[in-house]
């Protein structure tokens, strides 16, 4: 026992010496190295810093062209993609890069305007985030070059490109909202949809769907985990709000209180499916008859073109959205982007050139309707005839003239900088508030006051909410 | 080496040394930058209130005193607690039975079962999400239509990742099925490292084959479980691509796990400080835990 100890040892001594020993060489044969080795080092660096001047501009290897990097995404991208040949020929001394590339544009954009560098000419955001980014003064300030263009805009929608006064982004796509249905359905349970003129005549044609398919086919989608998307449609529907124009928390407002009676009174009718919103199962119900329809925004019509059976050209119709009352909004709205400029931007001049084609003329934002089926927020462009083609796809409906009704009545909402995590707790506890039958106004006030104390804002209490519009 | 401790002498002992540190230095400047001075920004960051974008302002222990009365904070420690209490003794005993079977000698094509057992873990968390939500969709899903059809339609099948009681369990279900080979490679190494000389002795002590197991393996693989387990309950602590890729801590904030409430308050909702804070707090439990389990572990092998 003990020899085999000793062996052990010995034999562990003589493998650290092996190393240590080996160690020592190479230590010795890298440091002979070391000076070629700084030199390498050097060249590279210097390499490497020559190649990146051309990208920052300092040197530029066709010093004719400006280049306006772009950062966007998905269909988006695509229309922008196709405004770049008619664009760079009216300017031949600009070319446009669309960077499509990375993860989490969100994310990447906020690291480079926190560290000072890296962000480009033009970036893309989605309306629901421009209020995070328009207060921090990292944007140029478009006052001077876009204010002219206020009255071209649904207000809803310039309201959110505007801080103190100036205007820091450009509104592009909008979502405004009808209800998608499935034609043969509706004839099938001999349901007119131009008789839906409100949001109860829509729930009762749904129970009559519901009696006479024995169950089987639902009205509309409501699953418990995405609720509150359908909540926040109908709140910018009924001019509702999460903040006030200061900031103020008013959640429990008549108008939220009565979003939640519409959903309540879905649910408690029996005629919503738990499909979740945007789930494998919701993209394969469009092809199958256990839901009617979809209340949803202009940019769905996209998905449904791409997932429903090919069977479906021609079974599809648009009605408009049922209003709270006889008379009342038919329209709502649900997503949209804008465009901005950081300030980091060495040529902000030609990228508002850029942006201004794309966003604020009518041949940019018809190319890019075209394209990408991108829904212009630019008025003007509505008027354009293309607007008024009717499509197979729906019986040769003219869809797409009908979102535009009314769009300028949608009534504006105030998102803060605490949109993002506002509208996540909503959808956290709102799935509470639909599967525990909580009481309505409860839910609005309790939800009001966590929202308060995890913003730092204060509360407006129910009283103090003011009268219907 | 008779020489005294003076500041001078230890100057020149590094000086005479200087090519050794200078060889291990590029670890210590890595570490400094992107593991040390993070670690240290951070915890600056969980007394200020930031952005990213506004001017910071200092707040003290504020953030910690919104912390701890932050009702999605303790669901998101409850929650994590639940996925390990779910996943983690069926993933050990699943990886150490394997790793037992995979061990036999009689056993063919054990290679080829190795590598089978181990895909899971190493194929991209994205295609995963992809196949198990079309597997545990409500309606459409495969694990539903199987339920349906076994039982003659009789059962209509479970609201895998649409109902808060499920939605851990379905975490909780992939969580198994990714590690249980990691664990079972690791426990399969420590396996191996048992000397077989001590399999011969017990035979020849006339121990069969079932006391050999609870007598010499599983004594002997202690060390190898204590490493799990601490690997795991980190793994754990700070799971983050599964639940958001399979559920993204819904409905409300049933699967909403710590990593997922790091996750949605730093690149989410941009609160930084806040993010720190909590970080910060659960890091020093995951200590705390970590000495029990490995002071449990030494002194069970001592």
């Amino acid at each position: 026992m003990e020899s085999e100890a000793n062996s052990t040892i010995f034999a562990y001594s003589d493998v650290r010496s092996i190393i240590t020993d080996g160690f020592i060489g190479a230590c010795n044969a890298v440091r002979k190295l070391i000076p070629k080795i700084i030199v390498a080092l050097c060249l590279l660096a210097v390499i490497g810093f020559v190649s990146w001047l051309p990208r920052v501009g300092a040197l530029s290897l066709d010093t004719n062209k400006t280049q306006i990097e772009i950062w966007s995404w998905n269909v988006a991208a695509l229309a922008l993609k196709s405004l770049t040949p008619p664009f760079e020929q009216q300017h031949p001394k600009v070319s446009i890069y669309i960077n499509m590339s990375g993860a989490d544009p969100g994310a990447r954009f906020l690291l480079a305007l926190a560290s000072g560098v890296g962000a480009p000419d033009v970036v893309q955001l989605q309306a629901t985030e421009a209020e995070r980014y328009t207060p921090t003064e990292r944007l140029t300030d478009l006052t001077a070059l876009a204010g002219k263009y206020e009255k071209d805009f649904v207000p809803a929608f310039w309201q959110s490109c505007v801080h103190d006064g100036k205007v820091y982004a450009i509104p592009w796509d909008i979502g405004p909202c009808a209800v998608f249905y499935k034609r043969w359905i509706f004839e099938k349970y001999g349901i007119n949809p131009d008789t839906i003129e409100t949001w109860d005549d829509f729930i009762e044609a749904g129970k009559q769907i519901d009696e006479k398919s024995n169950h089987h086919t639902r009205m509309l989608p409501v699953s418990i985990t995405s609720v509150s998307n359908f909540f926040l449609l109908l709140m910018q529907q009924n001019g509702g709000g999460i903040f006030d124009s200061e900031g103020r928390i008013i959640l429990n407002s008549p108008q939220n209180r009565e979003d939640l009676r519409i959903v309540r009174k879905m649910l408690d009718a029996g005629i919503t499916s738990s499909v979740a919103d945007f789930s494998a199962d919701f993209y394969a119900t469009f092809s199958t008859d256990t839901i009617a329809c979809y209340p949803a925004a202009v940019w769905s019509m996209q998905q449904i073109k791409t997932y429903a059976s090919k069977e479906s050209p021609g079974n599809w119709g648009v009605f408009r959205l049922p209003a709270f009352r006889k008379g009342g909004l038919r329209n709502s709205n649900y997503g949209g982007s804008v465009l901005v400029i950081p300030k980091q931007s060495r040529s902000s001049e030609q990228a508002w050139k850029f942006m201004e084609f794309a966003n604020c003329t009518v041949a940019g934002q018809v190319r890019q309707f075209r394209e990408s089926a991108l829904y212009p927020a630019y008025l003007p462009a509505l008027k354009d005839p293309v607007f008024d083609e009717p499509d197979p796809f729906f019986a040769g409906q003219k869809v797409n003239r009908l979102f535009s009704l009314d769009i300028e009545r949608v009534p504006p909402l105030v998102r803060t900088k605490d949109w993002n995590e506002a509208t996540s707790y909503l959808a956290q506890t709102m799935s509470d508030w639909a599967s525990d039958k909580m009481d309505d106004e409860t839910y609005l006030q309790s939800a009001a006051e966590a929202l308060g104390r995890r913003l730092s804002r204060s509360v407006v209490k129910p009283a103090d909410t003011g009268e219907r519009p | 080496m008779t020489s005294s401790t003076s500041r001078g002498s230890l100057g020149a002992a590094i000086w005479r040394n200087r090519w050794f540190y200078i060889f291990i230095s590029p670890f210590f400047i890595l570490f400094a930058l992107f593991g040390l001075y993070p670690l240290l920004y951070s915890l600056y960051m969980s007394t200020i209130d930031w952005d990213g974008l506004m001017p910071p302002h200092d707040v003290g222990f504020n953030n910690f005193r919104t912390l701890f009365q932050d009702t999605v904070f303790y669901t998101s420690i409850k929650n994590t607690l639940l996925i390990g209490i779910y996943h983690m003794p069926v993933m050990m005993f699943l990886g150490f039975t394997m790793a037992l079977l995979l061990n036999q000698q009689w056993l063919k094509l054990r290679g080829f079962w190795r590598a089978a057992v181990f895909v899971p873990c190493i194929t991209p968390m994205v295609v995963i999400a992809i196949v198990f939500t079309l597997l545990f969709g409500g309606e459409y899903g495969l694990v539903n239509y199987l339920i349906r059809t076994l039982s003659g339609g009789y059962l209509k099948g479970l609201p895998w990742l649409d109902s808060a009681s499920f939605s851990k369990i379905t975490i909780s279900i992939l969580l198994i099925w990714r590690w249980s080979g990691y664990n079972m490679l690791i426990m399969l190494a420590g396996m191996q490292g048992i000397p077989q000389e001590m399999y011969e002795a017990a035979t020849i002590d006339g121990a069969n084959r079932w006391q050999q197991l609870r007598r010499l393996t599983i004594p002997m693989m202690r060390p190898t479980f204590v490493f799990c387990m601490i690997t795991s309950l980190i793994g754990t602590v700070y799971l983050f691509e599964e639940p958001f890729v399979l559920t993204n801590g819904g409905p409300g904030t049933s699967s909403t796990n710590f990593g997922l409430f790091l996750f949605n308050n730093s690149f989410r909702y941009f609160r930084f400080g806040y993010a720190s804070a909590a970080a910060y707090s659960v890091a020093v439990v995951v200590l705390i835990l970590t000495l029990i389990i490995y002071r449990g572990g030494r002194s069970a092998t001592d």
